[in-house]
């Protein structure tokens, strides 16, 4: 990206960046630039206080001529030091509220705007990417801002400097000029081409990360099958590319380094020389030859702060690009107007001509009709990969169908407003996903939801007596920091969480694969017993539990094969493959045990 | 763990010795930044000459002189220049390569440890070390080691010549100063409080980001958008009050180094004029600059110790996880195994995660060689955990472990891996094709090999309907596959290795019940002359295998074929009334 960007569109873009969020943030700003200038202010001071006491004090003093006026001296002197101090603390609190309130803000305004995005833009976005978007990328893009304030008051030192100077002596103006503008130009190739290489290596970080990330996901495996070595090669191979790409970065980062510091020291030898020369042609005094050599000692340091600042800007603008990709993807889920009802009654469901496939990708479902009365507990079965999933994700409203129409108590569930359909439907996915949170926190999602109802949810899911064994019970955080659950903990909590939902419309995908049969068993005759107001959707493989579905879904390649009662499609060969294949086998097994012999045995 | 308690130099010292890399030709670069430092010199010595040998002389201005004495200076100049850049591209290039051995060894080190698949949410943490922990040591020795160096230089510089001038002012200069560097390593304590604080508020908003994104189904399905933002902005709201704070204090500390230099300016002013003797006016001027001149590097050290503090703490990270013995040694050497079938055995077996309950406890068990072994129980009765054992993915606390009657710790990785094979039940996929994710399992195999691998497992009708065949791309974590697909491509991983010993642990869970018994037909034929230990969920393998292991609460309670056990196990009977129940269709 930075490649095809010249220097100035770097600066440019750079200054754009800038000025946005200044605007946003303008009193911080300000008073941190009103910092920086009272810190150089008090610089300049410092050097006229210290002339002042060299005549007025040290001088008489030594030559026993009194004791002066020390007490003004030592209160100027450190006067000058508090305004210095007071100078810092302005700047850099002021600069840390505008810098990480920037960041915090292009956080949230991040979240917020992928919460609105479709499943098809984040099926074309890496997760890892994504994380790295909404922190690396919010933390480079505002870290020009902390320098920022410091390099507006070195460039007022830097400019008052030149123009002393050129006031001083026209010919030595000549040289302010030139050497202000060479700094400038050398500043500004500097942060271009640091821009490429830094861009360069934040996407071999980025390399690195999610390597390692994916080497660490599947460290079990990786152990299993003794691959240790060739994951710490590929973890080799790209943090070699990334050092060298550094090694890179640290030449240029030098060379323009020390054009710096070259810069002001040639300069002043210049100016030297060249007072000399105006000296005897008694243009200028020898005091004002010290005062423009002071001057230009003094703004060494400014000169390079505004070179760090540019170089920051520099790193920033990348950054921001990414940041500005997300922000304005306009993949946006598109909501109607249509609010959800307030009625507890179960809800038909239908799906018409729906087809549909995912991006680049073949066909997943085809001429979906799929007609749900009120009420029902359907079960969805097929074999691996038939599209039983994806069915239910689109009913979710997850995603949408290529062609055709899902529709909710007759109605489009794309004509719903925003969040309005969750309030009718739940959805329990194969993967349960717990929030950082307590218990209690996942299961309600809300704060007004009585604990009665959060119980009674946890005990139709058996998900109470382990709750209630839980150190702090329904208070128990749960996640990254807290206690560690098991798989079918984890789908049990989801079950109540639906069920807390009271929806009108329960879609379990394989919503209890991981918990023991018998307990499952019993789940599934809690919800047949609790007798819920909503029309059940289950996808699932035990006979068990479609045998408690008032009807089954056969569906296969992407196709509703067949829709009826449970018994009467046991009449289809597939169907009936499928759901008896154990009991086929236990009889086959049994029969040719009965005639000694045992299929695929190793016994001899 | 001791390596808390370590302070920031010998944090840092420890990384220097862990990286070579990173020391290698300091000295020379040292002796660079010092001719670099040699530069700053220049300007005030020319300007010293030019004043007093042309203007203030009685002669006067000598022109060519002054423009010789200007050539000379720039060329000195140019020369210090080069040898800064020079100190600067060394120290950056010793800090890059220093920091990727450091890097590969973590990631190295890490995989030798069980914490990685055992401790699976804490892996968000463990990216880190190898990381965001690794690029703050970076930051740091980038900058802040030049600035460091510089910084002791210039102070013994300026000490030294204070003392050359008058010892007892340098004295109280000196003295004074070190009074508010022990003030300073107060501060820097209480900075680091406030910055710990400041990374438990950043974890904590990073955690709300990652559950926006990664939850984002869940968040969609229950329109949970508004709370998820709301605590969103609770969160960040908290960290930038925390961040917010703690530059606020940052900057209020850093500054008292202002009100101090110009505090000691008067005193050095007071004790010249009123205490010391003979005092000169060249020299309390002279002194009053060095006064600034001693302090200012002062300030920079403070600054970068700083710096160095965070980069301390992302080592003493890392060290912590490198402090770790691996327990999972996978040491090269090590005895070899037979070849054909190999046995099993454990030996009063004992386990348990960390502190926390023993999952296994005295397990005994003998596997006959080239038999299929089933292991049966409820969820949580240590099966898992077991298999792990097997396969030495995890260390017994007590009791041993024997393939083909050698001892598991006695065999090298290489010879274990090979006749060993373990197939979890979240198979695991990597962001690559069918048949790469198939050659982890046996990284010499050809495509023909990975296609007949699918054919021994009769899984070429499955394969034929992906649009690719095996140079499908699977995507993140195997995403564009289904969870059962994702298990078949295990299964088929593990095949490849042609395994001596195979361990299934639930492997075919999410497969539906045609294609599971399909696939177990498959695998009992494959596995004639083999051992295989699978851990059945679906009671269905039981009734096949060999010898079937009951396991209760951490224990072995009962063994034998499914025959035997149905009529004497009471535990079962119990699980296999519960898989009958849920599998056999009730006859309508």
């Amino acid at each position: 990206m930075s490649t095809s960007l010249s220097p100035a569109a770097v600066v440019r873009t750079g200054l754009q960046v800038v000025t946005a969020h200044v605007r946003r943030r303008p009193v911080p700003f300000a008073i941190a630039v009103l910092g920086s200038l009272l810190f150089s202010a008090a610089i300049v001071a410092s050097s006229v206080v210290l002339g002042w006491v060299t005549d007025e004090l040290i001088v008489p003093v030594l030559d026993g001529n009194g004791t002066g006026r020390i007490r003004l001296a030592v209160a100027l002197i450190v006067g000058v030091g508090v305004a210095k101090a007071v100078g810092i603390i302005l700047r850099r609190a002021a600069a840390a509220a505008l810098q990480y309130g920037t960041k915090n803000d292009l956080r949230e305004r991040i979240v917020d705007h992928q919460l609105g995005l479709t499943m098809r833009w984040y099926a074309s976005h890496p997760t890892g990417d994504l994380l790295s978007v909404a922190e690396a990328d919010t933390t480079q893009a505002t870290y020009v801002l902390a320098p920022l304030p410091y390099g507006v008051g070195a460039a007022a030192l830097l400019l008052g400097a030149a123009a002393i100077i050129a006031v001083t002596d026209p010919w030595m103006g000549v040289i302010a000029v030139l050497w202000v503008a060479t700094s400038l130009a050398i500043n500004i190739r500097g942060s271009w081409r640091m821009a490429g290489l830094g861009q360069a290596v934040q996407r071999l970080r980025g390399e690195v990360a999610s390597t390692a990330h994916e080497s660490f996901d599947g460290a079990l495996t990786v152990k299993a099958l003794g691959r240790e070595r060739d994951e710490t090669r590929r973890l080799r191979r790209d943090a070699e590319r990334l050092r060298d790409q550094l090694v890179e970065l640290g030449v240029i980062r030098a060379t323009y380094n020390v054009a710096h510091e070259l810069l002001p020291g040639v300069v002043t030898v210049i100016v030297v020389v060249l007072g000399a020369w105006r000296i005897t042609a008694d243009v200028i005094t020898a005091g004002e030859l010290v005062r423009v050599t002071f001057l230009l000692s003094l703004v060494l340091w400014p000169s390079r702060l505004i070179g760090f600042t540019l170089w920051q800007l520099g790193d920033s603008v990348p950054a921001w690009h990414r940041v500005q990709s997300v922000l304005t993807a306009d993949d946006e889920v598109a909501y109607g107007e249509r609010q959800a009802t307030e009625v507890d009654r179960p809800a038909p469901v239908e799906g018409d001509g729906v087809r549909f496939a995912y991006p680049d990708g073949p066909p997943v479902l085809d001429a979906v009709q799929l007609d749900i009365p009120a009420g029902r507990t359907v079960a969805v079965v097929g074999p691996t990969g038939s599209g039983k999933t994806t069915l239910t994700l689109l009913l979710a409203r997850l995603w949408d169908p290529v062609s055709g129409a899902i529709r909710l108590d007759a109605r489009d569930v794309r004509d719903f407003a925003s969040g309005e359909l969750a309030r009718e439907l739940a959805y329990v996915t194969q993967e349960a996903f717990l929030f950082d949170d307590t218990v209690r926190g996942n299961i309600a999602l809300r704060d007004d939801l009585d604990p009665k109802d959060v119980e009674r949810a946890a005990r139709m899911a058996r998900a109470h007596e382990f709750v209630s064994a839980l150190p702090g019970g329904y208070d128990t955080r749960v996640g990254e920091r807290g206690v560690a659950l098991s798989g079918g903990q984890r789908q049990r909590l989801a079950l109540a969480r639906a069920l807390a939902q009271q929806p009108r419309l329960l879609l379990l995908d394989d919503a209890t694969s991981a918990v023991d049969p018998s307990v499952e068993a019993e789940i599934l005759r809690n919800l047949k017993d609790a007798d819920l107001p909503a029309t059940v959707l289950i996808v699932a493989y035990r006979p068990s539990s479609i045998a408690l579905a008032d009807e089954v879904v056969f569906v296969e390649d992407g196709r509703i094969v067949a829709h009826d009662r449970h018994e009467t499609l046991l009449r289809l060969p597939a169907y009936s493959r499928l759901l008896r294949a154990y009991e086929q086998d236990a009889q086959r097994r049994d029969q040719h045990r009965s005639a000694g012999r045992v299929p695929g045995g190793a016994a001899t | 763990m001791t390596t808390d308690a370590i302070g920031t130099v010998s944090a840092l010292r420890r990384a220097l010795r862990l990286a070579p890399a990173l020391r290698a030709g300091l000295w020379w670069t040292v002796a660079l930044a010092i001719v670099g430092a040699v530069g700053r010199l220049v300007v005030p010595v020319t300007l010293q000459v030019v004043i007093d040998r042309h203007i203030l002389s009685p002669t006067g201005v000598d022109v060519g002189a002054v423009v010789r004495l200007g050539v000379l200076a720039i060329g000195v100049l140019t020369v210090a220049t080069l040898a800064n850049r020079q100190a600067q591209v060394r120290m950056s290039a010793a800090a890059a390569r220093g920091l990727c051995e450091l890097r590969v060894m973590t990631f190295e080190h890490l995989h030798r440890l069980s914490v990685l698949h055992v401790q699976g949410e804490r892996r968000g943490a463990l990216v880190a070390r190898v990381t965001s922990d690794v690029q703050e040591i970076q930051q740091f020795l980038q900058w802040g080691g030049v600035n460091l160096l510089l910084g002791v230089l210039r102070i013994a510089l300026v000490l030294a010549v204070m003392v050359a001038y008058r010892w007892e002012l340098a004295l109280v200069v000196a003295v004074i100063t070190a009074g508010y560097a022990v003030a300073l390593r107060w501060f820097q304590q209480l900075l680091q409080r406030a910055y710990d604080h400041v990374r438990v508020r950043v974890a904590d908003s990073m955690a709300a980001i990652g559950e926006a994104i990664v939850g984002l189904p869940t968040v969609r399905a229950y329109g949970a958008e508004s709370r998820m933002r709301q605590r969103l902005r609770d969160r960040l709201a908290a960290q930038y009050s925390a961040e917010y704070r703690t530059h606020r204090t940052a900057a209020a500390l850093f500054s008292t180094a202002e009100i101090f230099s110009a505090a000691v300016q008067a005193i050095v002013l007071v004790v010249g004029l009123f205490v010391l003797d003979g005092m000169t006016a060249g020299t309390l001027v002279a002194f009053m600059f060095l006064v600034n001149q001693f302090i200012e590097p002062v300030q920079t050290l403070v600054e970068t110790l700083d710096q160095a503090q965070v980069a301390a703490s992302g080592v003493r990270r890392i060290l912590r996880v490198l402090d770790v013995p691996p327990d999972l040694d996978d040491r090269d050497e090590g005895r070899d195994l037979p070849g054909g079938a190999l046995a099993v055995h454990a030996r009063g077996v004992w386990f348990a995660y960390g502190d926390g309950p023993d999952v296994l406890c005295d397990v005994d068990a003998d596997l006959p060689a080239g038999r299929r072994v089933a292991i049966v129980g409820e969820t949580g009765s240590g099966k898992t955990t077991f298999a792990k054992l097997v396969v030495r993915l995890l260390r017994p606390d007590a009791g041993q472990l024997l393939i083909g009657d050698v001892p598991l710790d006695e065999l090298s990785a290489r010879t274990l891996r090979e006749h060993v094979a373990f197939v979890p039940q979240e198979g695991f996929l990597f962001d690559a094709t069918l048949a790469d994710n198939v050659r982890y399992g046996d990284p010499q195999a050809d495509d023909g090999q990975v296609l007949q691998a699918f054919t021994d497992l009769d899984l070429n009708g499955w394969l034929a309907g992906l649009p690719g065949g095996i140079a499908t791309r699977v995507g993140q974590r195997g995403g564009r596959l289904s969870a059962g697909e994702r298990q078949l491509v295990a299964l088929v991983r593990a095949w490849i290795a042609d395994p001596a010993v195979l361990v299934l642990d639930e492997a075919t869970s999410a497969v539906d019940p045609a294609l599971d018994v399909q696939l177990r037909h498959a695998i009992e034929r494959l596995t004639q002359g083999r051992t295989s230990i699978t851990i059945a969920h679906r009671l269905a393998t039981a009734e096949g295998a060999d010898l079937v292991l009951v396991f209760d609460a951490g224990r072995i309670v009962d063994y034998g074929t499914h025959d035997e056990l149905l009529a004497d196990s009471a535990v079962y009977q119990r699980l296999h009334r519960d898989w009958t129940a849920g599998t056999t269709l009730a006859p309508s």
